[in-house]
């Protein structure tokens, strides 16, 4: 009973993820991240927001194992109230952007004509400017803060999830099942709800996630220039930015939240690689 | 490329650049090339034009001369003016100015530069500083004499004063509001060669320079022949541009990095007395700060001596009023000046009905003591903000924070309700900073506290127009400044000091820095090694 059990989980597609060497590392690098982000008051030794200034810039030590920042906060606190930041960031944002980009992407692929080409147009003069500057412009009309940050990243985004999706439907409105569903009297949001959707999502699913990986990085960059969470809310950008000034002084400062996010973004990329492999999404996404 | 290709390649690259070495006509060209970096403060300064700007970076020394200059000692010298005379009633002065001199463009200066420049101060920000001058005689061609509508005994100051550099009238008036963007034209040491505001402007050399004050040992054109001046906001990226040689000179050095800086072999660090204040204005236009008990708890809450001690090691001092402590008008009556008092403010909160609720901070009536804290980027601003909110939500006030950069904050504060508090500084060695910060007529910006008091305007009006003699008006103003402080309308942070930084190998700089601050009488003596 056990082996069957075994074996039906090892050629699923999350055993083939878990079980393959970088799958399963950085799904327990990403689990170690999203425990510290969900429950950062029970698991960070110190109140992320306490100043303590004599004991500022301190080395990382027994006490503070990451040391202490130049308002002699518990860097390692910091660090983990960050995933928090960083995490919600980044899962907000991609959500508004594969919210909007497949409902946009998908009605633009069944219904074609014009709103497809408007929405392809609108798409394409967004994609030919860097995500950064999207969000900067946005930012800058809606101001500095957590809340404008997601919605920037998230529009950011939006593109690329509108034109995946686009292209998925696109491939498979003229398949015989829908075909057959329409002659059966199914309705245009059915259609799209019900069929086509579904059948597009596993490769946004991964592009999803890839994309989490570069919100990360885009919210530590607009956190870097001070237009992310704004103080004490401790962000990993918002950290390395303010480590940058005692970078001579307590290089820690700048190293560890460095690290949380190079260690993040690359487990995140490798857990979408596994999961491409494993559902073999490549060859689909060629073809789209 | 083949190897051989390379090889040829640079070959002939050597040849070519040992050959224009040995005749040395590169090396003299970089030799008298120098980069300084502007102070973070002055970082997006937006404008050259010293009679419409609020805002110059050092830069503005190197193109204008003034009239006068002031020294360390407080004694003062002149630029363009060679002499000068007051009446004895004070109701007129009289100036000598130096002849043979001539504008970047080439054009002279005279009296009638002098009687065209004077009028061109009114209606605009720096009106003040010309307000006592009813009209300008001219005397001769290189005499004026300027006629007062009342005595005023800070009429060398504000000669000196930066924002008194003479403009070319003929640039001025073709380039109009690009005046100072660009283009920018006077008779200092150096010609402005190009300006991108918020990123650096490159000078060169007035070979016709004749007008060096005392102060200068050099009274020729300046040494260097081409000075870049870059805006660097971020003090780590300043010094380590210092540190490999990306840069000579940064002209203003945060206390953090001083030890670092006076370890670092071939830096050589220059300090002098500071004129800067860092300050909360409170906007007393919108609750809570309507309450003169919520200012007062407000300002009892900033521990400056905490500030003082973990943000710059000691280095510089406390501020418990508004001046720098080296003014007569800064010695007010002790009991007004500010200092940190947590028990009082927690009282003066509890007597307003402020009552301490969720997570420590007070709330009347269901509504929370949060409040919005403005601060600009740049280290020292941030670092000293995020203390402040500590040190606020200590006594149960809430701050949140945001950080804008230095031109969008201004005209935020221009919206004149939409800020409550501030982290600021300024630069200045006069009271009559009172008058430009808490005057009436300038509502918003630069009054951030939004303060129009009838009381205070007339303490105000008899400091800057009623004053016949120094003694006189150091009295006044220390009667508005003592007004001010019993207001509560802003709390007192932090004085730091001036410092400076130089690659010893590359720069030759004076041993003693004349003036009040490193300005254009001492960048005429800098030479490049």
């Amino acid at each position: 009973m056990t082996t069957l059990a075994s074996t039906e989980f090892a050629s699923s597609t999350l055993g083939k993820v878990l079980l393959s060497p970088r799958g399963g590392l950085s799904a327990l690098c990403l689990a170690i991240v999203i425990i510290c982000a969900v429950f950062a008051p029970l698991v960070s030794p110190y109140q992320y927001d306490i100043q303590n200034l004599p004991l500022a810039n301190r080395e990382p030590s027994w006490a503070h194992w990451m040391g202490t920042d130049e308002f002699g906060r518990d860097l390692l606190s910091r660090i983990i109230h960050g995933a928090r930041t960083s995490l919600t960031v980044a899962v907000v944002a991609i959500g508004i952007s594969v919210a909007i980009g497949m409902s946009l992407g998908a009605a633009a692929g069944y219904f074609g004509g014009l709103f497809d080409r408007l929405v392809t147009a609108a798409v394409d003069l967004s994609w030919s400017f860097p995500e950064i500057l999207i969000a900067l412009i946005l930012i800058a009309i809606v101001g500095p803060g957590l809340g404008s940050t997601m919605i920037a990243i998230g529009i950011a985004y939006l593109a690329q999830f509108t034109r995946l999706t686009r292209a998925q439907v696109m491939a498979l409105k003229n398949e015989t099942y829908i075909e057959a569903t329409k002659n059966l009297g199914a309705g245009h949001f059915h259609i799209i709800f019900r069929h086509l959707l579904p059948n597009a999502l596993p490769p946004v699913i991964v592009a999803g996630m890839l994309a989490t990986g570069n919100a990360i990085i885009l919210e530590a960059t607009l956190g870097f220039f001070g237009l992310g969470a704004q103080p004490p809310t401790p962000s990993w950008g918002g950290m390395m930015s303010s480590g940058t000034a005692q970078i001579f002084i307590a290089p820690w400062i700048i190293i560890f939240p460095g690290l949380a996010i190079a260690i993040t973004v690359i487990a995140i990329n490798l857990f979408g690689d596994a999961i491409i492999e494993a559902l073999d999404i490549r060859n689909r996404l060629r073809d789209a | 490329m083949g190897y051989k290709t390379k090889a040829l390649f640079l070959s002939a690259s050597t040849i070519v650049s040992a050959t224009m070495a040995s005749v040395g006509l590169p090396a003299v060209a970089f030799a008298q090339e120098a980069t300084f970096v502007l102070s973070a403060r002055e970082v997006g300064a937006p404008s050259y034009n010293p009679i419409k700007a609020t805002r110059l970076n050092a830069g503005n020394t190197f193109i204008y001369d003034r009239m006068v200059i002031q020294d360390a000692d407080q004694s003062f010298h002149g630029q363009l003016a060679t002499s000068w005379e007051s009446s004895a009633d004070g109701m007129s002065w009289t100036f000598k100015l130096r002849p043979n001199v001539k504008f970047h463009d080439g054009e002279p200066f005279n009296a009638k530069t002098i009687e065209w420049w004077v009028p061109k101060f009114a209606g605009t920000e720096n009106a003040f500083m010309t307000d006592s001058i009813a009209k300008v005689e001219i005397v001769d061609d290189l005499t004026v004499k300027f006629v007062m509508k009342n005595p005023d005994p800070n009429m060398l100051f504000n000669m000196a004063s930066t924002f008194m550099g003479v403009p070319s009238p003929k640039a001025y008036d073709a380039l109009g509001d690009k005046y100072g963007v660009t283009g920018a034209v006077g008779t200092g040491p150096f010609k402005l060669e190009s300006f991108v505001v918020g990123q650096q402007t490159v000078l060169v050399r007035n070979e016709a320079y004749n007008s060096a004050s005392k102060l200068s040992a050099n009274q020729g054109p300046a040494k260097i022949k081409k000075l870049t001046l870059r805006e660097i906001a971020e003090d780590s990226t300043a010094f380590l541009e210092l540190k490999t040689g990306g840069v000579d000179m940064l002209l203003s050095v945060p206390t953090d990095f001083l030890p670092k800086l006076q370890a670092e072999k071939g830096t050589k660090v220059i300090t002098l007395p500071g004129t800067e204040v860092f300050y909360i204005p409170m906007n007393t236009s919108v609750a809570p700060f309507t309450d003169i008990k919520v200012r007062e708890a407000t300002a009892f809450a900033i521990n400056q001596k905490e500030i003082l001690t973990n943000l710059f090691g000691g280095v510089g001092a406390e501020a418990n009023n508004f001046l720098i402590s080296s003014l007569l008008e800064a010695k007010v009556d002790p009991k007004l000046n500010i200092s940190y008092d947590p028990a009082r403010s927690k009282k003066l909160l509890d007597d307003a009905g402020w009552t301490v609720g969720a997570g420590g901070i007070r709330a009347k009536g269901g509504v929370p003591l949060q409040v919005k804290l403005w601060t600009q980027n740049g280290t020292e601003f941030k670092r000293i903000t995020e203390v402040v909110q500590a040190q606020l939500k200590a006594v149960g006030i809430g701050a949140d924070i945001t950080i804008f950069d230095a031109a969008t904050i201004t005209a935020q504060y221009k919206k004149l309700n939409e800020h409550q508090l501030a982290v600021r500084s300024y630069s200045w060695g006069n009271a009559d900073i009172l008058d430009w910060f808490f005057s009436g007529k300038r509502l918003g910006h630069p009054n951030h506290s939004m303060w129009n008091d009838p009381k205070a305007e007339e303490l105000n009006l008899k400091a800057m127009k009623g004053s016949r003699t120094w003694d006189e008006r150091v009295a006044n103003f220390k009667a508005y400044h003592e007004y001010v402080l019993s207001q509560f309308v802003f709390a007192p942070i932090y004085q730091p000091v001036q410092n400076f930084a130089y690659s010893e190998a590359r720069l030759s700089v004076p041993a003693t820095i004349r003036g009040t601050r490193l300005q254009g009488q001492t960048i005429v003596d800098i030479e490049k090694k």
